[in-house]
């Protein structure tokens, strides 16, 4: 008796992304929201793809505990039209029971009938074989193991068990309310599904984060999965697959500068040939550069973001490098080399602030900005 | 370069050569009355080192003379090279040339680069010259081509001193720096470095303002929408609890058992309150067959101590019924014998009396007779006293006699003046012949002469009669008539004859005077309070009676006294028997109103006893006994009821309580029904609203504007600090730039002002604003005065800096000092002075007698010897 399913979390429907600067012409916020939307169809079709006829969410399905009307309705529709799927919603800190209290009514009353919201601490059985143990989360914001009263779910004898819960593990927190890494064995649960971390990471071969289907953060680095899972039987190891659902890549990447560097090649280096319309991209500068690089980076950076939905450089960890020969581009002497020269001694200073010396720094690279460009 | 002498041909006026010698180093003065060359002397200096040769521009045509011609100018100076010749012609065969020691070392073009050359120094070093102008006080003036001059001479003699001004202030680039940073700041922020409304600063600011305010009302909303869900579960759980079938059932058990409880305790309290009363009932009646029993037996005894009493008040009565009569016998003696007494009495006070009055009598005549003689005496003195009183008033007073004795005498002074103005006669008789001639007054005496002052007659015996006339001026004056007249009037005003008759009278009234007195004094002691008090005191001594048979007063006074003493016996002897006789009646009544009460009482007694009628003690007796046994059987009745009452207050508390609970219960019910429907009402229009959903989306945005006012705020302040470093390293640039300027213009202005300052205008190389006690004045408004000292000041210094870098300049002054007071002009000469030392200053001026103070090199204008 071999049962798949596909295991997902954190779809957050209806977040809306309004941290993300866009462009006035721009719809990068439409596009994020859109792709959230777009994950139903994606597990659809990976549950599809890998025989699966049910897709389990682990909790924060919904962003806020109060979606719009048109969030909920479209996302229920959305589910109830793969109707060869049944989909098990469990109530993540997001979607909390108490705080979600109308969004849960709302699916009891509304749902379409491929969809079953788990917002009771009871064994269901989901299949002939399987009992789904569910723990719904109460409150945003719980003080105990989420995962607990697993321990003490009873389930027919030869039942395949089946854990879903949501909440981070103490390999994170190292915190009362996190999800203990054995509580498979615990439980004597064949899976566990788990849901919150946005990541995807295995905990064990029987404990597994998906992570969200579409990213939203630039951490992990890597488009967003869900995972098919099929377990032979009863106390069969499971067999884990991921299937790609993310249409947008959400990335970071580091870059170390030095002195007299190409930065602009160097940066250019870092950026993907393709794909970077559907690319969130932050990059992270650190080490040294002198004025005009650093003025070369940000001319640089300047040219390149448009290419991608969104493009940030961050450039808190590189240090500017004042060399006589950029002070002598302001000028060789005079009164605006006295004002470099103070203002070089302001950002270099150990004793004054470092919002001051941010500030004296900014404002040198602008008087370089000012006297490059008059001189261009 | 030093000017030694200059020398014009056919320059205006001076169409033959004229020239100043002997121009030596310090201070020259050209002092000459106005009209004398002097300003010629300048303008050709100036063309001379100014003007090409072949110019004939205005300023050139402007030095040819009236006539025409050409005009020439030649100006010895002295280098370091030596002594050189300079010389030009101008119009006609215009020529310049240089001569060292009379040998020509260049001329036309030639000449005038060597003078450019001697001018601009070496390696493009100052202008060799520092000029004031007649009437220029400003610092800048003349051509543009001049103030350029000029201003290139500053410059580069500041720059050779100090740096290129542009390179020590950055010039342009620093201006486009600058003006580009105020530019980017601006669109930020106000000069006073406020958010500038409209700007993306204050857009910045405002949106995370108007973001805070939405996400806090949201938050608000959100949390409400919390509480209410929470509350909406509360209100469920406490509503299922009420409303659980087996939670209703209980409540309707126990409700049911605390009513049947406490209606059982009822019921027994209802007994209890009846027996109660049956052994109340037994108890009055034993109370009342006792209570008969003993009045029964009272009353016999009453009835038996009444008629004793009554019997003994009985003869109490009967015994003051004797005594009064008694009593009553005694006072009827009693008042007998008072009333003998009294008349005794009334007949010994009668005898008394009469003797009394015929005392009396006697007393009352011989006071009488005195009183009457006094009464004349005083009468008597009265009218003495009135009659001098009288004479007194009539007779002339002090006053009216002294007068009298006055008139007397004007009189006999009157008269003696006018005898001794009159004529005289005197006779001499012959023997017997005496008193023979009578005058008016009778005959005249011998040798006594007879002042004649009217006319007289004088009656001679014998022989007829002789008329004297005294003639005018005699007896004519009157006054002594007027003198007679006043005396004859004072005498007939108080009725006298003559003085001596007045006289008398005045002595009679004295005398009446003192009549008066005595009789005063002698009324006065007679009757101190008057006549009539004497007359009113005789009236009051009663008239004489005749009083006959009249008994011996001691004897009748004896007799009194004796019948007095009786009477009073017999009034005490009387008093005590009516008294003894009120006593006896008290007594008597007294016993009377007992034995009345008594036989009261008797009867009543008696009436008592019959109101019990037939019953006996003994049947009484019995009653009593029984009645006792009915009370302990009630009693004992009730204990027993009362020994297993139930506790009916804890009963009523435990039905109170059940009834409360459901009552409680349904009110709770009637509540949360409502309450649930409200809530669910707020859940779902705030869940439609998607707040949370709003929230999230707003706290984003909050986020992301606080990031972007965070990023403008750096941005304004790294425009603030740039701007404010690149003014400041200007200002510090500028400052180094003009030291040496100021340096040497400072121990100068102190001569005029101290601890004045100038501030200097970057652009044209020329202080700007005067600094005194610390007040900043911008050069163009100083007074005229002022503002040609500085311009003076600032020349001189320019001047000084020169001569320092080895370059003399002579300074040449066209009557630099025209508004300056005489004062100043002292101090100006100082700071001339200080200044000449090793340089040359040459000064033409019109005011010869305000500067000839000034000392120095005087100079002439004069024409040249051939």
């Amino acid at each position: 008796m071999t049962f798949r399913f596909i295991h997902a979390s954190d779809l957050h429907i209806g977040r809306k992304f309004a941290n993300i600067p866009q462009a006035p012409d721009g719809n990068i916020r439409g596009r994020l929201m859109e792709a959230r939307h777009g994950a139903i169809a994606k597990l659809a079709q990976a549950a599809r793809g890998h025989g699966a006829a049910h897709v389990l969410l682990a909790g924060d399905t919904f962003d806020t505990a109060t979606p719009s009307a048109s969030v909920l309705r479209q996302a229920l529709t959305a589910m109830g039209e793969a109707a060869e799927v049944t989909w098990w919603l469990l109530p993540g800190n997001h979607d909390n029971l108490r705080d979600a209290e109308p969004l849960w009514e709302v699916i009891a009353r509304d749902a379409p009938p491929n969809l079953r919201a788990l917002t009771e601490n009871a064994p269901v059985e989901m299949a002939e074989g399987v009992s789904l143990l569910p723990c719904p989360v109460a409150f945003r914001a719980g003080a105990s193991d989420p995962s607990a009263p697993l321990d003490r779910m009873h389930s027919p004898e030869g039942h395949m068990r089946i854990g879903l819960a949501h909440g981070g593990v103490t390999d994170f927190t190292d915190s009362e309310e996190a999800i203990a890494p054995d509580r498979d064995q615990r439980a004597r649960l064949d899976y566990l599904a788990l849901g919150d971390w946005h990541g995807r990471m295995a905990v064990s071969d029987r404990v597994h984060y998906c992570g969200t289907p579409e990213q939203d953060r630039f951490k992990h680095g890597r488009r967003g999965v869900c995972l098919a899972v099929e377990i032979a039987g009863p106390g069969a190891r499971p067999k884990v697959e991921e299937a790609e659902t993310g249409s947008f890549l959400w990335s970071e990447a580091e870059v170390t500068l030095h002195p007299r560097q190409d930065v602009a090649a160097a940066l250019q280096a870092l950026l993907p040939e393709t794909g970077r319309r559907d690319h969130l991209l932050r990059v992270k500068a650190g080490g040294w550069a002198s004025l005009p690089d650093r003025a070369a980076l940000a001319q640089a950076a300047q040219a390149c973001a448009p290419d991608f939905a969104h493009f940030e450089l961050l450039t808190d960890g590189l240090g500017t490098q004042y060399e006589a020969a950029d002070l002598d581009e302001i000028d060789r002497g005079g009164a605006l080399r006295m004002a470099a020269e103070t203002l070089v001694n302001e950002a270099q200073s150990e004793t004054l602030p470092p919002s001051d010396r941010d500030v004296a720094a900014d404002a040198l690279a602008r008087l370089h900005a000012y006297v490059q460009g008059a001189r261009t | 370069m030093k000017i030694r002498a200059i020398t014009l041909n056919n320059v205006r006026r001076f169409t033959d050569p004229a020239q100043v010698t002997g121009i030596g180093d310090g201070i020259n003065v050209l002092s000459e009355p106005n009209e004398h060359g002097k300003s010629t002397l300048f303008d050709a200096i100036q063309a001379l080192f100014f003007k090409p040769f072949g110019s004939r521009d205005k300023e050139v045509s402007a030095l040819r003379p009236h006539a025409g011609g050409a005009p020439e100018v030649t100006i010895e100076v002295e280098t370091e090279a030596g002594r050189f010749a300079l010389h030009k012609r101008w119009f006609q065969k215009p020529l310049a040339t240089v001569h060292r020691e009379g040998k020509l070392i260049a001329q036309a073009d030639e000449a005038e680069a060597w003078i450019a050359q001697l001018l601009g120094g070496d390696a493009g070093g100052p202008s060799g010259l520092i000029w004031v102008r007649q009437g220029m006080t400003a610092l800048t003036g003349g051509s543009t081509k001049e103030e350029k001059l000029a201003l290139e001479a500053r410059r580069d003699l500041m720059t050779s001193v100090g740096a290129e001004v542009e390179a020590m202030t950055g010039g342009r680039r620093m201006d486009k720096a600058l003006a580009q940073c105020r530019e980017e700041l601006a669109q930020y922020a106000t000069s006073t470095g406020r958010p500038r409304t409209g700007g993306p600063w204050k857009e910045a600011q405002d949106q995370v303002e108007a973001l805070t305010a939405t996400r806090d009302q949201l938050a608000a909303t959100a949390r409400a929408l919390q509480d209410a869900l929470a509350e909406r579960q509360r209100a469920r759980r406490a509503l299922a609890e009420l409303e659980a079938p087996e939670v209703v059932a209980e409540r309707r058990e126990k409700l049911e058992a605390a009513r049947a409880a406490h209606a059982a305790a009822t019921r027994h309290a209802e007994e209890m309150e009846a027996l109660s009363r049956a052994v109340e009932l037994a108890r009055l009646n034993a109370e009342s067959a006792t209570s008969r029993l003993d009045s029964y037996r009272a009353g016999e005894a009453e009835q038996k101590a009444a008629r004793r009493a009554e019997a003994a008040a009985r003869e109490a009565a009967e015994a003051a019924r004797a005594a009064l009569s008694d009593r009553r016998a005694t006072l009827e003696a009693a008042e007998a014998a008072a009333a003998e007494a009294r008349t005794a009495l009334k007949a010994a006070e009668d005898d008394h009396r009469h003797a009394l009055r015929a005392r009396a009598a006697r007393d009352g005549a011989d006071r009488r007779q005195a009183l009457e003689a006094r009464i004349k005496e005083a009468e008597d003195a009265r009218r003495r006293m009135e009659s001098a009183a009288a004479a007194a008033k009539s007779d002339p007073d002090a006053a009216a006699l002294q007068r009298l004795e006055r008139l007397s005498a004007e009189l006999s002074a009157s008269r003696a003046a006018r005898d001794a103005a009159a004529p005289q006669v005197t006779v001499r008789y012959a023997p017997n012949q005496s008193g023979a001639i009578h005058g008016d007054d009778g005959p005249l005496a011998d040798g006594t002469p007879l002042p004649l002052p009217r006319r007289t007659i004088l009656r001679i015996d014998g022989i007829g009669e002789l008329e004297v006339e005294p003639g005018a001026g005699g007896g004519k004056d009157g006054s002594v008539d007027a003198a007679a007249t006043r005396l004859q009037t004072a005498l007939d005003e108080i009725g006298a004859a003559d003085l001596a008759q007045a006289r008398a009278a005045g002595a009679a009234r004295v005398e009446a005077a003192a009549r008066q007195g005595e009789a005063k004094a002698v009324l006065a002691s007679l009757a101190p309070d008057g006549i009539d008090a004497l007359h009113q005191a005789l009236a009051a001594i009663p008239a004489p009676e005749e009083v006959s048979g009249a008994p011996d007063l001691a004897q009748a006074e004896d007799a009194l006294q004796t019948a007095q003493a009786a009477h009073e016996r017999c009034r005490i002897a009387r008093e005590t028997a009516a008294e003894a006789l009120a006593d006896a009646k008290a007594e008597a009544a007294g016993k009377e109103a007992q034995l009345a009460s008594l036989s009261d009482r008797l009867q009543r007694a008696e009436a008592q006893q019959a109101k019990l009628g037939d019953a006996t003690e003994e049947n009484l007796a019995a009653q009593t006994v029984t009645t006792a046994a009915a009370l302990e059987a009630a009693r004992l009745a009730h204990a027993e009821k009362a020994k297993d009452a139930p506790d009916a207050a804890s009963l009523q508390a435990a039905l109170t309580r059940a009834e409360s609970v459901e009552t409680q219960a349904r009110e709770e019910i009637a509540r949360l029904h409502p309450l649930l429907a409200r809530l669910s009402e707020r859940i779902t229009r705030a869940s439609g609203d998607a707040v949370e959903e709003r929230l999230a989306e707003t706290e984003d945005q909050l986020q992301a504007a606080e990031a972007a006012l965070a990023r403008i705020a750096h941005e304004v302040a790294v425009l603030s600090r740039l701007q404010e470093a690149l003014q400041d390293a200007r200002n510090e640039a500028r400052e180094r730039y003009f030291t040496p300027i100021v340096k040497e213009l400072k121990p100068l202005l102190q001569l005029l002002w101290p601890d004045a300052e100038l501030t200097w205008g970057e652009e044209s190389l020329l202080p700007h604003a005067l600094i005194r006690e610390g007040r900043e004045e911008p050069i163009e408004v100083l007074s005229g005065g002022t503002q040609e000292q500085v311009a003076l000041l600032v020349r001189l210094a320019f001047a000084r800096m020169l001569a320092r870098a080895g370059r003399i300049a002579p300074v040449i002054l066209d009557d630099a000092l025209v508004f300056t007071d005489d004062d100043r002009i002292e101090r100006m000469f100082d700071a001339l002075h200080r200044q000449a030392g090793d340089m040359q200053i040459i000064v033409l001026t019109c005011r010869q007698r305000a500067f000839r103070a000034l000392g120095g090199q005087a100079l002439r204008l004069q024409a040249v010897v051939p």
